[in-house]
């Protein structure tokens, strides 16, 4: 197994040795056969990383202290690589202020390189992340569901008050009802009134009436 | 606050007065009972609940005696509530008579307000069969009055009390009924997974397997969205950990509901009971083999 290893690393340092010739030769060059060169060293680089991919395979596949020692090998194999791609895109660029902006910022990248090449930092990093974002969704999911709960007590209030109201308009009908009848009977008892003091006062006449003939007639006899 | 008893007892002397005595025909029980309300009123103010009690009882007594029963009734009720703060047997007792005489009058609605409230000094009590006898009284008096929240409200309590006593058929037939009135109503429809979950908790407590799958696919047909919820996969994974009589599966899907909303004490001490049957089970499997 490892004589693939073996193999696939010899290729791949002919073909980064190759390629740095070629960055060489082409920062030297100018115009239509850089953009010439430039597209080899691509496509050189592709292959490279391709050989970095099938050897990372590899070693994987091995044995745990064999794996550690390709590991490192493979690493070192990779910051090669990005090397040369930012050297590649060095040369690519014509500016002479991008080549400035860029050894600037190469600088500065090769600290976090350096920083961040710990993989496993890297990937508590990140599990740490996944592991905040998902427990700020839990909490969000509580507080909707309380929410929810919330408002379903809400609709049970409403709907009490819903009928409360509904009842009391009923109410209110029978009371227009029992007043509009109160009405008519008070009508009637004052009509009654009138009437039995216009009989009363009839009545007194007749008798006065009735009074004052006797009288008469008796005084006259 | 001394000034008012003082004057409370000095109004209820003038009205005990005027009753022995022979005032004008018809009127001397009316002034009294206005005494009375004045010496409660004061009684009142001045905290001292026993006293008012008393004069309001007196007061009821005037109202019998001049053929108010509505008058007799209220003042039997604000007796009630000044004895709720002191002594809740004569508070229980003097609403049980306003309700008598509401029933005799014909107004349902009070009476059935006061019977909730002898059921919630009950509950206070902790006296949960009477509880459940006068919520059951007040429901149906609601529902003869078409008031189906509160009726509603009334049934639930009985469904809650029912299951702590262990009657849990009652408890289920309950909150299916309520579950299957609030589905056709639009603001109660959000309601009604909660009181399908309690119906399932209950039929958990009675420990018929079949019965309860038998349940969750009724609930099923009578809401479809039941199955998409949370409270649906909890009564399953229940259920199959009854099943199965496994009680790290029971306490799992245990754990996961609560981990989202808690468990009030009511649903816990149920299932708790559950857990304990599942526990026993176990023992007497073990004691079999």
């Amino acid at each position: 197994m490892s004589a693939v290893f073996e193999g696939y690393e010899k290729q791949y340092c002919e073909l980064s040795a190759n390629l740095s010739k070629k960055c060489s030769s082409a920062s030297l060059l100018d115009g239509e056969q850089k953009k010439q060169k430039i597209s080899e060293i691509q496509s050189g680089l592709d292959t490279a990383e391709a050989l970095i991919r099938k050897m990372d395979l590899e070693a994987r596949g091995l044995q745990p202290n064999i794996k550690a020692v390709l590991l490192v090998k493979l690493r070192e194999y990779k910051s090669d690589l990005n090397n040369l791609k930012s050297e590649v895109k060095r040369i690519a660029s014509t500016n002479l202020d991008q080549a400035a902006r860029d050894d600037l910022l190469e600088a500065g990248m090769a600290d976090t390189l350096a920083v961040s090449a710990n993989q496993r930092d890297r990937l508590l990093m990140s599990t740490e992340r996944l592991n905040n974002s998902s427990n700020r969704i839990r909490e969000s999911r509580k507080v909707m569901l309380e929410t929810e709960e919330l408002g379903v007590s809400l609709l049970h209030d409403l709907h009490q008050q819903r009928q409360s109201l509904l009842h009391a308009n009923n109410t209110m009908h029978g009371v227009d009802d029992n007043i509009s009848r109160s009405k008519k009977i008070i009508g009637n008892i004052s009509r009654r009134m009138d009437r039995n003091k216009w009989i009363i006062g009839a009545i007194i006449t007749v008798l006065v009436i009735a009074i004052a003939v006797i009288l008469y007639f008796k005084l006259s006899k | 606050m001394g000034d008012h008893i003082a004057r409370g007892e000095d109004f209820e002397k003038k009205a005990e007065k005027k009753l022995s005595g022979w005032g004008l025909f018809g009127s001397k029980y009316e002034d009294a009972a206005d005494l009375f309300d004045k010496a409660a009123n004061s009684f009142k103010l001045a905290k001292s609940w026993d006293q008012a009690g008393a004069v309001y009882v007196k007061l009821a007594n005037c109202h019998l005696k001049l053929d108010s029963k509505h008058e007799a009734a209220n003042a039997y009720a604000d007796a009630a509530h000044c004895y709720k703060k002191s002594n809740i047997k004569e508070s229980i007792s003097c609403l049980e008579q306003s309700v008598n005489l509401f029933l005799d009058i014909g107004r349902l609605n009070m009476s059935a307000r006061y019977y909730k409230e002898i059921a919630e000094l009950y509950e206070q009590e902790q006296n949960l069969e009477q509880a459940i006898v006068y919520y059951e009284r007040a429901a149906d008096l609601f529902q003869s009055e078409e008031v189906t929240t509160s009726a509603n409200q009334c049934k639930q309590k009985v469904a809650q009390f029912a299951a702590q006593l262990e009657q849990y058929q009652k408890a289920i037939e309950i909150y299916e009924e309520i579950a299957r009135q609030s589905l056709n109503n639009n603001l109660l429809k959000y309601g009604v997974k909660g009181h399908l979950l309690n119906a399932g908790i209950c039929q958990l407590c009675k420990g018929d397997v079949v019965a309860i799958t038998n349940a969750l696919e009724r609930y099923q047909e009578l809401d479809p969205t039941f199955s998409g919820t949370r409270e649906y996969k909890l009564l399953r994974d229940l259920a199959a950990a009854v099943d199965e009589e496994d009680i790290a599966k029971f306490t799992d899907a245990v754990k996961e509901f609560d981990s989202m909303t808690q468990l009030d004490a009511w649903k816990t001490t149920l299932l708790l009971r559950v857990k304990e049957a599942l526990k026993a089970k176990e023992l007497e499997e073990d004691d079999l083999t």
